[in-house]
């Protein structure tokens, strides 16, 4: 049986005016949670709110999610202190598979960067070679380089600014990239909608295999209310999409199979 | 001691039951909660042929609560008596079926259907009340007189218990009560979610892709309460309340307006152990306040005069 779990935060590392790294203590998450699965923590407002795992320690069974401000559950979670109490569920989602992947590109933006150092420390520990694309705004927003430089064998940054990396965002850092790193890899998008739509698009003509981890407005977290469905393209005869639930049956989907 | 009621002829272990639309077909919640603990649990809204809901958008949150238009997405009735019916007998908590209609047909249809089942369920919950679909359901649940005109019609078809799950967004909750009970329903479900609205202030759109939607949660609560007793003064068949209950506290006071038993759901998005929390409350209630049987609370309610 699952539960719900109240647990403690321990740990703030503030990353910028509107950004942080929250740090848990719940053995059980830090027990389960795989990358690409995220947690539904409370907050001061009535609904929980889902935030991608950013990294386990099993050996201190704590777990760390990014957060950013959007609304005002967000900022709230933001302004609380180490030692406040939370309750959440966790962890959900179907999370990335990484069987058979031989070769991995990462490729984060915004919060997504998040899951996505998950999915880089994983694969780090597991053998499997890495390369990372992060877009980030500018080079004040780039958080995390030196962690993700870390965990990977390669990091390419772009920035809308232009101050860090290569000019504009991660298509262009994609265009630029050298075959070798893209022969027989498996992609793994995080980011904002439009820019898992570009990539997918991109990885379908270089014809690279691609997930990506799509985000809905949710309330349950859990499969049960059907609110945060997306469109998932349909073998059944007669119907173009299927709703499926981003909480239980993603958020992680296939990124050819995702209607944009 | 005893936690049992009984809703008409249906007998329940204790009156806690899932609402519809908040626990799916139970299996969901059954990774969280021992299902067998509960009174019942009513089944995502079915209709006659499977329905993908609305698109975009679905929920909003609000103070104390949401908004949801979901649109009763379902795999449709068929598809229910395949591969859910049976799960959802064997979780061994009581049965509830709720059926929502586009026309009189849809539900004549469905409870044909249905009826050949009447062993594995318990009561065929009627929804009158979605507020996400354009056709049936609330359109038909705003007319006392529709009301009882398809009670009956549906009375004939079935001698399963028909329990009539009535809208909130109308003049008189207590008329449209009399219509199900005149068309012969044996219990009254009150109340589905309040119509709603949520904007976004930037794109001076509403939040929802459907413009409006269902609000549930404890910022309904007062509502549901004040409508389940008025229900409760206005009609001899049982009533089910439902809206906003969080706590064994809050069954409490639906029980003494009047309701013989409730549901509950929006609660279960947050806290999916919450139901089971609640059942154990209240046998530790009837304890410590050596009460014999929980049900002799129902409309136990003293108004001031």
């Amino acid at each position: 049986m699952r539960s719900e779990y109240s647990i403690q935060l321990v740990n703030m590392r503030k990353l910028g005016d509107s950004c942080s790294i929250l740090t848990f203590s719940c053995p059980e998450i830090a027990a389960e949670g795989k990358p690409g699965q995220f947690v539904n923590l409370s907050c001061s407002r009535f609904l929980k709110r889902p935030f991608g795992i950013m990294s386990t320690d099993k050996d201190n069974g704590t777990f760390s999610i990014g957060v950013r401000k959007v609304g005002k559950g967000t900022a709230d979670i933001l302004s609380s202190k180490e030692g406040d109490m939370f309750t959440v569920l966790g962890p959900l989602g179907n999370g990335f598979s990484f069987d058979g992947v031989k070769k991995l590109l990462l490729i984060g933006g915004g919060t997504g960067i998040f899951p996505i150092y998950h999915a880089a420390e994983y694969a780090r520990e597991s053998g499997i070679p890495v390369t990372v694309v992060n877009g980030y705004r500018c080079k004040n927003d780039a958080f995390l380089y030196e962690e993700f430089d870390n965990v990977s064998d390669h990091l390419f940054v772009s920035t809308d600014a232009g101050d860090l990396g290569i000019k504009g965002n991660v298509m262009a850092c994609l265009e630029d990239l050298d075959d070798s790193l893209l022969s027989d890899a498996t992609c793994f998008v995080v980011g904002p909608g439009i820019m898992m739509q570009k990539v997918s698009e991109w990885a379908e003509q270089k014809g690279i295999t691609c997930y990506v981890s799509l985000e809905q407005r949710m309330a349950c977290g859990i499969g049960a209310c059907l609110v945060c469905v997306c469109k998932i393209k349909t073998e059944k005869e007669g119907k173009e999409f299927t709703h499926k639930r981003c909480c239980k049956d993603g958020p992680v989907f296939l990124s050819k199979e995702v209607i944009w | 001691m005893s936690l049992s009621v009984k809703i008409g002829n249906v007998k329940l272990k204790n009156p806690i039951i899932l609402a519809s639309g908040t626990c799916g077909f139970g299996r969901e919640l059954a990774e969280y909660m021992d299902l067998s603990k509960l009174g019942a649990l009513s089944s995502k809204g079915l209709t006659l042929l499977p329905r993908d809901g609305n698109q975009g958008v679905r929920v909003a949150e609000t103070p104390s609560g949401m908004l949801n238009c979901v649109g009763l997405q379902n795999p449709g009735v068929d598809a229910f008596l395949a591969t859910e019916l049976d799960y959802m007998v064997d979780s061994g908590a009581g049965v509830v079926v709720n059926v929502a209609g586009h026309s009189d047909e849809d539900y004549i249809e469905m409870v044909k259907k249905l009826d050949p089942y009447k062993e594995k369920i318990d009561a065929l919950e009627l929804n009158f009340s979605c507020p996400n679909v354009k056709e049936g359901c609330m359109v038909i649940g705003s007319s006392p007189k529709a009301i009882e005109s398809l009670v009956s019609r549906l009375r004939k078809l079935t001698s399963l218990p028909l329990w009539v799950k009535l809208t909130p967004n109308v003049t008189s909750i207590s008329d449209t009560a009399k219509g199900a009970e005149a068309g012969g329903a044996d219990a009254i479900v009150a109340i589905n979610t309040m119509l709603g609205m949520a904007i976004d202030i930037r794109t001076r759109r509403p939040i929802l892709h459907n413009n409006t939607g269902g609000l549930s949660g404890p910022c309904v609560k007062p509502v549901a309460l004040r409508m389940v007793h008025e229900i409760y003064d206005a009609v001899k068949i049982p009533v089910i309340g439902c809206g906003g209950i969080s706590s064994y506290e809050d069954v409490l006071e639906f029980m003494i307006a009047g309701a013989s038993a409730v549901e509950l759901g929006t609660i279960s998005l947050v806290h999916p152990e919450r139901p089971v929390k609640i059942v154990t409350d209240l046998e530790e209630y009837v304890k410590q306040n050596n009460i014999e049987k929980l049900a002799s609370l129902t409309g136990t309610l003293q108004m001031w005069r």
